[in-house]
């Protein structure tokens, strides 16, 4: 069973990650030119993506949150025993970042539906920019931590 | 209540209440998985290692909320402090880096 979860997790990760990349390449770097793959890569809409990501965001930090007593008994205590520390220190800051992530997500929300005038296009670029930093460090972290073994030979 | 001066001010509230929870083990309740034992309040170990991540995000969500209603009164006739919600998280993510450095740094 948990091993389904940890699929669904990281498949939902996939999902997020390929999501909020897409909106944070178009408000950081947006263009209006869709020739070529970068260029439509970043020509799309982006403030159709936000609640999609939000629901893959809470989904995907949800069954993390499931998943992640499994770790902290048989995965943490083997990373340890093995003297993985930097391994261990990625995953608990991985676990520190989504939780800075969720509590941003209620102003990520209000800025991509609800924009305020005045400053708040480079709140919309510096909230995005950080949420698609935390989405792609904690997808690395827990991608490197689930094959550690068959990476690193163990 | 204005959602663009109170969602700035949750955010940057839950990162700050967050790192106090994390550095002073200030977690609403406590999870011992190898027993499937909930208790609340931060517990020490009892049969295999706490957890203590989800009272932590408990009292962040509490701890944020009050101080966002608490707030709002002050923040009602001024501008929406945007920059709050997302300077305030980057600050505490190196803060984080700087508290987990021994992982990192022997």
């Amino acid at each position: 069973m948990v091993m389904y979860l940890v699929l669904l997790h990281g498949l939902l990760a996939v999902v997020l990650l390929g999501g909020i990349t897409h909106q944070a390449m178009s408000v950081a770097w947006p263009s209006r030119n869709k020739s070529g793959i970068v260029r439509s890569f970043r020509a799309v809409n982006g403030s159709l993506y936000t609640n999609t990501n939000i629901v893959l965001y809470l989904a995907t930090a949800t069954l993390g949150g499931i998943i992640y007593p499994v770790y902290r008994v048989g995965v943490r205590t083997f990373l340890e025993n093995a003297r993985l520390m930097a391994a261990t220190g990625s995953f608990e800051l991985k676990e520190q970042f989504v939780a800075i992530g969720l509590g941003m997500l209620p102003l990520y929300w209000l800025l991509w539906n609800r924009p305020p005038a005045g400053s708040g296009n480079a709140a919309r670029i510096a909230v995005t920019l950080i949420l698609c930093a935390i989405v792609w460090y904690g997808f690395l972290v827990g991608h490197i931590l689930a094959n550690i073994r068959g990476l690193f030979g163990l | 209540m204005s959602k663009e001066k109170v969602f700035p001010i949750f955010a940057a509230a839950f990162a700050v209440i967050y790192v106090l929870a994390v550095q002073y083990n200030w977690a609403l309740f406590t999870y011992h998985p190898k027993i499937n034992e909930w208790e609340w309040l931060a517990q020490p170990a009892k049969s295999g290692p706490p957890m203590y991540w989800y009272g932590w995000l408990v009292t962040s969500v509490l701890g944020a909320g009050a101080v966002s209603l608490v707030s709002w009164p002050l923040t009602r006739r001024g501008p929406a402090l945007l920059w709050l919600g997302w300077i305030v998280p980057i600050v505490i993510v190196v803060i984080f880096v700087y508290l987990f450095r021994g992982f990192f740094i022997r």
